[in-house]
């Protein structure tokens, strides 16, 4: 009782505060929804050029991107790189984070080091430097090497996802598989695989959509292939069209209730096995 | 005793899943990241003459960067604008992270994922959304002229330092929310009760108290949003034009235009120097500050 009056003293504030903290947060939140917004407001508008006034509800721009071959080619490269990214982005990490989490030996430190240390580096100068590395086997430039590319920069996260979810797992469940008498085999199958799902679903969901969406690295090394960044970041060269605006629309409704939806999941699957026990 | 026979094969077995396990990764990192670094590094001290790549090492790409004004301004206009979003992004941020963990109440997950949510799609369309907001007839002067209140489009709006700051507070702003949450969500509201009960104001509370519980996550937030700031090449390039270069557009310049690899490099390098530079620092006194 005493912890509680003392807690709501601390917590109590007059009307005004509050409502000044309200207002702050709405404007920031209006300041991170605002562009998303008029990207979406400009897609359905009827003029040639995205500028207010919006005129003609239309849906001109959807059919026009959609039956914009280069784009759509576009769209298709980036769709299978991230897709190719996710599934291998995923099964290098993994084990990795296994060992990681349940094995003590020499060297830790250097490995984790070794992994993580993309992540300060300016993207940039990751695509400089393959390219660099791509110019002594000029066969990898082009889709191939935006594949190496995204790998490389999305093994931090997925190890690090899988470290803290193997950090956490009941070590006794593996332990009674092999007791008695799974093999390694089995017992990654049996056991590991099913209670590491909802991990390995974030894992590729966050591989694939920083695959899908990433720009820089994948331009430098691309070659001739073009992913749809690059188609975008290319027709930005010729002035604002609202077609980018329709096929930006499309994507961000895709992808944000692909990965609600996972979070969503994600959330019930690890919720149920604690409600159980 | 089952157990016991089976422990040395095992053991050996297990030794020998986690080298299969790791030696994946490690030989991926050491191909496609230490090599093409390295190589980087080697880049920085070849020379580019006539066209023609000369293999004799050299500083001169080093020495050029200091001599040469467009490059050096390229350099420290990108450390100011950098710095300036960083203090920007704690500024905004801390208020914002404040109340997720202590005044949200049942909307906190909401408010934590509606951070999150404008991740989720590609940062070059972000990019392309200010400049949508920010353009000569784009959303902010179309409408303001709409509104009778300007004749002329207000030019400076885009192709600035102010533009690209505001790209690039809008990009990082989240990386900095989000460690600032959670250094704050650890304070408990019970030790500030303490404080009061013991006579001091909320106000007193809140400065000798929580702020300086949560100096590491205002430290960690800085240095990512620095980093990410300074090395940043999409959004300058879209929203702040061609006049004033940061960094990141000058080595691509000299990468794509000028051809110029080795000059490209040995910026680069440079980059990655500040950043490491910085990290170190941070390192140390994050460890001074546990000694303490």
């Amino acid at each position: 009782m005493a912890a509680a009056t003392a807690t709501s003293s601390v917590t109590r504030e007059s009307p005004l505060s509050r409502f000044l903290g309200i207002a702050y947060v709405g404007l920031v939140y209006g300041f991170f929804y605002i562009p998303i917004i008029v990207i979406v407001l400009f897609a359905f508008s009827g003029r040639d050029i995205p500028a207010l006034p919006l005129e003609n509800f239309t849906t001109r721009w959807f059919h026009e991107a959609l039956a914009d071959e280069e784009l759509m080619s576009s769209l298709w490269t980036s769709t299978w790189i991230a897709f190719v990214t996710a599934i291998l982005a995923t099964a290098i990490g993994m084990p990795a984070a296994m060992v990681l989490a349940w094995r003590p030996f020499r060297g830790k430190a250097f490995v984790f080091g070794l992994i993580l240390s993309p992540i300060i580096i300016p993207q940039m100068v990751i695509g400089i430097s393959l390219l660099l590395l791509f110019r002594y086997s000029p066969q990898l430039i082009g889709a191939i090497g935006i594949v190496i590319a995204h790998i490389t920069l999305t093994l931090c996260f997925s190890v690090m996802i899988f470290y803290s979810r193997f950090l956490g797992f009941r070590m006794s469940l593996v332990e009674a598989a092999m007791d008695l008498g799974a093999s390694e085999a089995r017992t990654f199958f049996e056991v590991i695989l099913p209670l590491a799902t909802p991990a390995i679903l974030a894992v590729m969901l966050l591989t694939f959509t920083e695959s899908f969406g990433e720009f820089i690295v994948a331009w430098f090394v691309a070659g001739f292939d073009e992913t749809l960044p690059i188609a975008i970041w290319t027709s930005l060269r010729f002035g604002l069209s609202p077609r980018i605006n329709a096929i930006a629309t499309l994507i961000m409704v895709i992808s944000i209730t692909l990965s609600a939806l996972a979070q969503f999941w994600i959330l019930r699957q690890t919720r149920a096995p604690s409600q159980a026990g | 005793m089952l157990a016991n026979q089976q422990t040395g094969s095992s053991l050996k077995g297990r030794r020998t899943l986690a080298i299969a396990g790791l030696a994946p990764i490690i030989l991926w990192q050491i191909v496609f990241f230490v090599c093409p670094m390295a190589l980087l590094a080697v880049y920085s001290f070849w020379r580019l003459v006539d066209y023609k790549i000369d293999y004799t090492p050299t500083l001169y790409n080093y020495r050029d960067l200091f001599s040469n004004p467009l490059l050096f301004n390229a350099l420290l206009l990108s450390l100011q604008v950098a710095v300036a979003v960083t203090i920007v992004c704690a500024i905004l941020a801390y208020p914002i992270a404040y109340f997720i963990a202590k005044k949200a109440g049942r909307w906190r997950i909401l408010l934590l994922i509606l951070v999150i949510v404008p991740f989720w799609t590609s940062f070059i369309l972000r990019a392309y959304a200010w400049k949508l907001l920010l353009g000569e007839r784009g959303f902010i002067n179309s409408g303001l002229s709409l509104l009778g209140m300007i004749d002329q489009p207000i030019q400076y709006l885009l192709y600035s330092p102010v533009a690209t700051s505001i790209g690039l507070i809008y990009a990082f702003l989240p990386f900095y929310i989000l460690p600032l949450y959670t250094s704050i969500d650890k304070v408990q509201d019970s030790w500030l009760a303490a404080a009061q009960d013991l006579g001091a104001t909320p106000v007193r509370a809140f400065f000798e108290v929580t702020f300086p519980l949560c100096i590491p996550g205002l430290v960690v937030g800085a240095v990512f949003t620095f980093i990410f700031a300074v090395g940043d090449y999409v959004i300058p390039q879209l929203l702040g034009g061609g006049k004033s270069l940061l960094i990141a557009q000058a080595i691509v310049l000299e990468f794509e235009t000028s051809q110029n690899w080795p000059g490209g490099a040995a910026l680069s390098m440079v980059l990655l120097a500040i950043i490491l530079a910085i990290l170190i620092a941070t390192l140390r006194w994050i460890r001074m500050e546990d000694v303490v």
